[in-house]
């Protein structure tokens, strides 16, 4: 009972959100701090994607940018080839695209653990934006691909539809069986193998499915300038970003990831304008900081704030 | 043929020295320092500080800028690197936080170094002439770069072999905790080593920028990407695994090199991801 009392809360909270989100154009009605909600949207959409996968089964995998501008990419091309086809089947297809190559990718690199897939994942987006290289120059002969113009709004509205997709997507998967299972593999792998959980099945499978929720935010972003090339889509931050932002926020909750995503989208946005170098270094400094000090993240100095503040909490974990 | 044959291996000798540094470091610490290349991109840009203001030749410089780097490894070793060994539960743990704050340092190095620098490439030209090998033109940098790399290596060969310290880090290596019994301090031991990788780091980058004037303060991550495909080939931690690596990673980049000159990185990470997949200990590795 109290179970589901719980599960409708959530339910009518994210409705909510969904409410102010979709109505937000009209309450901000200013570009610029929409523009921003966009970013923090986006970022959080990209955080709770890499999340599923590796929050859950702490294979760290450092190659959402591989993903991120396969969807990019291929959206740009197939609008410019065949602009008959309308814009959200190619998202979609972006997303299935995406799928099925981190399928394969997965097979491969998931044999792997530790740094060592770290490190392969990481090579594996450096490969994919060679290759891409190699034919703008050698093949197409053009550097990037130039798109339609969007408004902001409905740069902001897709952006949006996507993101939200990601999320209630991953959400809904995190408390499945299959969330379990991932979370499980996390835990103990080996327990995980013993009890009857096809591990490899299940990694490869949220690997992918995780690849494809990145690949479809990374489609809509091509609202957003109507220019792309190699070096903007398969920028080595889409891969970055999210696990900081994860880390930072705390690995161990699925609201980490939220909260970490927004707090550093939004001192991003504003240092970036003037001096982007100096977010990167903050960035560098924050990750040496979570991992000396706070490996746990925000999340995680919260929950101790609040067992210590309660007595009940220190008791309870006393027994 | 024969250019092939003489370039890959003058290629080869640099990159065995490229790695030597990295593969110290893991050997000894087991922090695999994702920011090597970022310590070349350092040493190169000291060099080019001390070539711009003292007018130095890059060869003198070098010496110079390549100590500073050695007390920065230090540093950084005592200051982060072994605070995390002790915090760490687990060699996993450790494995996986000293990767995240070795990309935190990487971050920062490279961009303190955009912020004075900025985004145009450098290089320390020297030497720069032609000169036969075997009726083969060849650039008389690139052969006393190789020359110098060599000569490295079989001091850091002969230091592990045959000295006391080698002796120590050996020892450090092979039984940490006996070590320490006999009256080793293995923490002095690892700071020293990552000190040691991190000089190595930096004259490799200073020889680098005198042959190819293309540094810039983001080109870390393809050397730390050729160094770690070299010790992971020849096998972590092993001194002959970096040499034959590095040679044989030089006559593929060369003739990667030759007949297509955009894909020479991507043939360097798929080769790394078919080693890591195939036999991740590598050709010597145990």
């Amino acid at each position: 009972m109290n179970e589901k009392q719980e599960l409708w809360k959530s339910l009518l909270g994210f409705l909510a959100l969904i409410a102010v989100l979709t109505g937000a154009p009209y309450l901000l009605n200013n570009i610029y701090y929409l523009n921003v909600l966009r970013d923090v949207i986006f970022w959080v959409a990209l955080s709770v994607s890499w999340y599923l996968f590796s929050g859950l089964t702490k294979y760290v995998a450092l190659g959402s940018a591989a993903f991120f501008g396969l969807g990019l990419y291929f959206t740009a091309k197939v609008l410019n080839y065949w602009p008959v086809l309308p814009f959200p089947v190619v998202v979609i297809l972006a997303g299935l695209l995406n799928f099925t190559i981190a399928l394969a990718v997965g097979l491969i690199s998931l044999r792997l653990k530790g740094i060592y897939f770290a490190i392969v994942t990481f090579g594996i987006a450096e490969i994919v934006k060679v290759i891409f290289d190699w034919w703008e120059i050698r093949i197409t002969g053009t550097l990037g691909t130039y798109l339609p113009i969007f408004s902001d709004i409905t740069t902001y509205y897709s952006i949006l539809t996507t993101s939200l997709t990601s999320l209630v997507l991953v959400t809904l998967l995190r408390r499945s069986k299959f969330g379990l299972a991932l979370r499980m593999i996390g835990e103990s792998e080996e327990t995980a193998a013993h009890t009857g959980v096809n591990t490899s099945l299940y990694k490869t499978i949220g690997f992918a499915i995780s690849a494809a929720c990145i690949g479809l935010v990374g489609a809509s972003c091509i609202t957003i300038s109507p220019y792309t090339n190699t070096r903007i889509a398969f920028g080595s931050r889409y891969s970055f970003y999210p696990a900081v932002m994860t880390l930072l926020g705390g690995a161990g909750t699925p609201y980490g990831p939220v909260i970490g995503a927004s707090a550093l989208s939004l001192i991003n946005e504003y240092l970036s304008v003037a001096f982007p170098q100096v977010f990167q270094i903050i960035l560098g400094a924050l990750l040496i900081i979570i991992v000396l000090v706070m490996p746990n993240g925000i999340m995680g100095i919260v929950e101790k704030f609040k067992t210590l503040g309660s007595r009940e909490g220190e008791k309870k974990k006393e027994d | 043929m024969l250019d092939i044959l003489i370039g890959g291996a003058i290629l080869g000798a640099i990159f065995t020295l490229v790695s030597i540094g990295l593969n110290l470091q893991y050997g000894v610490t087991r922090i695999l320092n994702i920011a090597h290349g970022d310590f070349m991109v350092l040493g190169a840009y000291l060099t080019y500080v001390f070539v711009q203001s003292l007018s130095l030749s890059p060869l003198a410089a070098m010496v110079i800028g390549a100590p500073l780097v050695f007390l920065l490894g230090v540093i950084i070793q005592l200051a982060i690197f072994r605070w995390l060994v002790r915090l760490s539960k687990s060699a996993e743990e450790l494995e996986f936080r000293s990767l995240l704050a070795c990309f935190g340092l990487s971050f920062i190095i490279q961009n303190v170094l955009y912020q004075i620098f900025g985004p145009y490439p450098i290089g320390n030209p020297c030497l720069d002439q032609a000169i036969n090998v075997m009726g083969q033109p060849c650039r008389l940098n690139m052969i006393v770069a190789a020359g110098i790399s060599i000569a490295i290596s079989l001091a850091l060969y002969f230091l592990l072999r045959y000295t006391r310290i080698g002796l120590i880090m050996r020892a450090t290596v092979e039984e940490p905790t006996g070590a320490q019994i006999v009256g080793i301090n293995i923490y002095k031991v690892h700071a020293l080593s990552f000190g040691l990788g991190a000089f190595l780091s930096a004259l490799a980058g200073s020889l680098w920028s005198t042959i190819y004037l293309d540094i810039y303060p983001y080109s870390g991550a393809t050397f730390t990407f050729i160094a770690l495909t070299i010790i992971v080939l020849g096998g972590m931690g092993s001194f002959m695994g970096s040499l034959a690596g590095g040679f044989i990673l030089g006559y593929l980049y060369y003739i990667t090199y030759k007949f297509e000159p955009l894909l020479h990185m991507a043939v360097v990470y798929i080769f790394l991801l078919i080693m890591l997949i195939v036999r991740p200990k590598g050709l010597f590795g145990r």
